[in-house]
């Protein structure tokens, strides 16, 4: 069957995989805030866009984008499922927490912008996101929100300003 | 552009430059501590168990495989609600177009073509007036029914056709011979008919018919397939309310000679019995008059008044020029007639199905706007 304008074949699938897999799960897991559910709800969103790869179409925004709405949509599901169960907001199991070898100060840094970053509202951590953690330009991350790219950059001003503030109180 | 907007794109830059180039590079010192932020941020990204990374690799490799599924098992998800949601518009579309759809169509395909089986005789012409009145019986009722059966019938509409065909002088005895065949088809008969004679034979004329309402569109589509048609319209009058009025001022006239009749019975002198017949008699004048008043018009609802003016044509090359021109032309109204046919039926179903679409569609995003407000939601 010839394929449709846009469709993504296998091949295509494997490198946007190779190329969006660790932004992906960066992105899922700092929402989330919990290493296992952004392990189960990033395989599900790949395995989601790989279902659904024919439906893509180009004019929607690039594989990638496409790969972030829907990893966004799968994580926002999870978080509705946790309120739902009134489940608690558990945090990450820290892999990625200081060794003995890390300078004491650069330890101390990270300590400062994770608890900065606790005090980010969902929205704002979303955005925080989709920047940092998944890579994306503005431009990318307000095709992902439905919304303009000079509002994203506004929200990311103000978000962001908001983290440079409480890292200072807190250091 | 306000200075604050400006301050905000430099320092939006500022930060975008650093995750491009993994380094402060900004002159300004809060830009450099955003720039710092950005890279701190971007540093302290989760990264995936290796484990895990590796088992989902696997996993798209392969396709994502999983155990068959039965195939009668519907898939969860929106693909499948379109498509029955599609489904289910069309299907309404094809309902409702069905049910705008005239009940009367369903003959049209009764009707042959008008060039088919003209052999009767024309009607006589006397004199020079060349005028003829002919009075026939009703070849066949279209509708023997007391009062009115629901849907359709409830209304009573007087339906009037008239139609102008032209053909050559020559052939107009048999366009004529035509007219009566087709309506005698058709279950209708002539009221009046003239046909006007000239030096070179037969001028032109016209017919009063009468039609069964009932199969006025398929009698129309065949006298139309005679000749040329140089002119068409049609026009219905409600008359409900005569026919509802005529049939219950019958009705009561009934009951009152049922309660003379009844005061006849018991009258006790001549006098009583007198005026009573006196009553009766003008109790039956007022029923006759009535009952035949219903006729009148049950005969103009149940048979559609068509005028046809026949026109002789200058020269004998046009319309029906010889009988094989009269067959491929009463061939070609035939097709045109079945083409706008198709084409009314197409408008109707789009009809139905635009405003139907268009409500699935505001539905739809009206559905995925709530969808993504309520993931929002999950964020506050």
């Amino acid at each position: 069957m010839p394929r449709a304008a846009g469709d993504i074949s296998t091949e295509t699938f494997e490198s946007l995989y190779e190329r969006a897999f660790p932004r992906v799960y960066a992105y899922v897991a700092s929402l989330l805030r919990d290493r296992s559910a952004a392990e189960d709800v990033t395989a599900q969103a790949f395995e989601r866009a790989y279902r659904k790869r024919r439906a893509y179409r180009p004019g929607r925004g690039s594989p990638e984008q496409w790969v972030f709405g829907i990893a966004r949509n799968a994580a926002l599901d999870e978080l509705r499922r946790r309120k739902r169960h009134a489940d608690l907001h558990a945090e990450p199991e820290d892999a990625g927490a200081p060794t003995a070898e890390d300078h004491a100060e650069l330890s101390l840094r990270r300590e400062v912008l994770r608890a900065a970053m606790a005090g980010l509202d969902g929205r704002e951590r979303d955005l925080v996101g989709l920047k940092f953690m998944g890579g994306l330009s503005n431009a990318e991350i307000a095709h992902v929100l439905a919304t303009s790219e000079s509002n994203v950059g506004t929200r990311l001003h103000r978000t962001i300003t908001k983290l440079r503030e409480a890292c200072h109180e807190r250091a | 552009m306000s200075e604050l907007d400006a301050v905000i794109d430099t320092q939006l830059e500022a930060i975008d430059e650093a995750l491009r180039s993994g380094a402060v590079t900004a002159p300004d010192e809060a830009e450099r501590e955003l720039q710092a932020l950005a890279l701190a941020l971007a540093a302290d990204a989760p990264e995936a168990d290796p484990g895990f990374a590796t088992e989902l690799g696997e996993r798209v490799r392969s396709g994502f495989t999983r155990p068959p599924r039965l195939a009668w098992l519907p898939r969860p998800g929106m693909p499948q609600l379109a498509g029955l949601g599609v489904a289910a518009s069309i299907l309404a579309a094809v309902v409702v177009a069905a049910a705008l759809i005239p009940a009367g169509s369903d003959d049209e395909s009764a009707g042959g073509s008008g060039a088919a089986g003209v052999q009767q005789p024309a009607p006589e012409t006397s004199g020079d007036s060349g005028i003829q009145e002919s009075n026939r019986p009703r070849s066949a009722s279209p509708s023997t029914g007391e009062g009115f059966a629901p849907g359709r019938r409830e209304r009573a509409i007087e339906r009037t056709a008239s139609l102008t065909l032209a053909a050559p002088g020559n052939r107009l005895d048999r366009v004529a011979d035509g007219i009566t065949t087709v309506t005698e088809r058709f279950g209708g008969f002539v009221l009046r008919s003239s046909l006007g004679t000239g030096d070179e034979g037969t001028s032109g004329g016209s017919y009063e018919l009468r039609i069964p309402e009932t199969r006025l569109q398929p009698a129309l589509l065949d006298l139309a397939g005679l000749a040329e048609v140089r002119s068409r319209s049609q026009s219905g009058a409600d008359v409900t309310s005569e026919v509802v009025s005529a049939a219950d001022r019958l009705q009561a006239a009934r009951a009152q000679r049922r309660g003379l009749l009844r005061r006849l019975e018991s009258a006790d002198t001549d006098a009583e019995v007198d005026a009573l017949r006196a009553q009766l008699d003008s109790n039956a004048r007022e029923i006759s008059g009535l009952r035949s008043a219903l006729r009148g018009l049950r005969l103009r609802t149940d048979y559609a008044r068509v005028n046809v003016q026949l026109e002789a044509t200058g020269d004998g090359s046009s319309f029906g020029g010889g009988s094989n021109e009269e067959g491929l032309g009463g061939a070609l109204d035939d097709a045109l007639g079945t083409l706008s046919g198709s084409l009314e039926l197409t408008v109707r179903a789009l009809g139905a199905a635009i405003p139907l679409g268009l409500l699935l569609a505001l539905g739809w995003a009206a559905a995925r706007t709530a969808r993504r407000r309520r993931r929002d939601a999950a964020l506050t």
